[in-house]
């Protein structure tokens, strides 16, 4: 099956694949906490947010195409849409809902050979503070 | 593309004689390969940089002391033909071609052969930088 963001297939174009990011709990020095490097051991706080990576590549067969397909994802990160969150569905079905696409970038240049193609990550995250 | 013994091999504006064979490589300088999330096997592969590489050989039959020299730019002509009359001829030109390396062997079985090897150019990124036409 295909994935999606709020319902729009964004990643299709190329191929991608989904990873978690880190998840439970943050360790924090209890000597950073008090402003005392003297202060021994750590604690915990609060879980982490769930943050989903998505990395893959664009492809298209031509450079204007190519830039539709990456417009399509900036029009999602943007702060115009960031803050209403969405269901992010994998290529096998696994949801996540209340996610936001809060993260765009490109890995490297445009790649010009066969076809129109750029490398890619998309982060998302479950933001629990908005 | 393997030319063997072409009737004659300019670079700029000097030429080469006792060509014994002239070679066109193609590598890719950058290889994309993708997997995705389905499974193990690549789903995409493309090269969008590639690297045109022409090797000529030489015979040398005597001290060569005027060589080509790693960097110099010039046009590269030479013909084809299937055997020494006009037919079929054909014109290989590549409109820019650099000097990469030049060496030599010697062997008491073959005499001495020159190698230059040099990396063709593309006007402008797209255009093939070899072009064959009919002379």
């Amino acid at each position: 099956m295909a994935s999606s963001f709020k319902g729009v297939n964004l990643f299709g174009s190329g191929p991608h694949r989904f990873a978690m990011a880190g998840q439970g709990m943050r360790a924090i020095s209890l000597a950073a906490v008090a402003d005392d490097p003297t202060v021994e051991g750590s604690a915990w706080f609060g879980d982490l947010e769930l943050e989903v990576h998505v990395r893959g590549r664009l492809v298209a067969a031509s450079e204007s195409a190519l830039w539709t397909l990456r417009d399509a994802i900036t029009a999602q990160a943007d702060s115009d849409n960031t803050p209403v969150p969405g269901t992010l569905i994998d290529l096998h079905g696994r949801t996540w809902t209340s996610m936001s696409l809060y993260r765009y970038e490109e890995a490297g240049s445009v790649d010009r050979g066969r076809v129109w193609s750029v490398g890619y990550l998309c982060r998302f995250r479950q933001f629990i503070g908005t | 593309m393997l030319v063997l013994n072409p009737r004659q091999v300019t670079f700029g504006s000097a030429t080469w004689g006792n060509v014994a064979s002239v070679s066109i490589g193609r590598t890719s300088n950058k290889l994309l390969a993708e997997w995705s999330d389905e499974g193990a096997h690549v789903v995409l592969a493309d090269v969008p940089e590639q690297l045109v590489t022409v090797r000529v050989v030489q015979e040398m039959l005597g001290d060569d002391m005027d060589t080509p020299k790693p960097g110099e730019s010039g046009e590269l002509t030479f013909t084809t033909g299937a055997n020494s009359s006009d037919a079929a001829t054909r014109e290989v030109t590549i409109a820019s071609a650099v000097v990469r390396t030049v060496s030599y062997e010697t062997s008491t079985s073959r005499g001495s052969r020159r190698y230059i090897e040099l990396i063709a150019v593309s006007s402008n990124g797209t255009t093939d930088p070899v072009s064959v036409d009919d002379a």
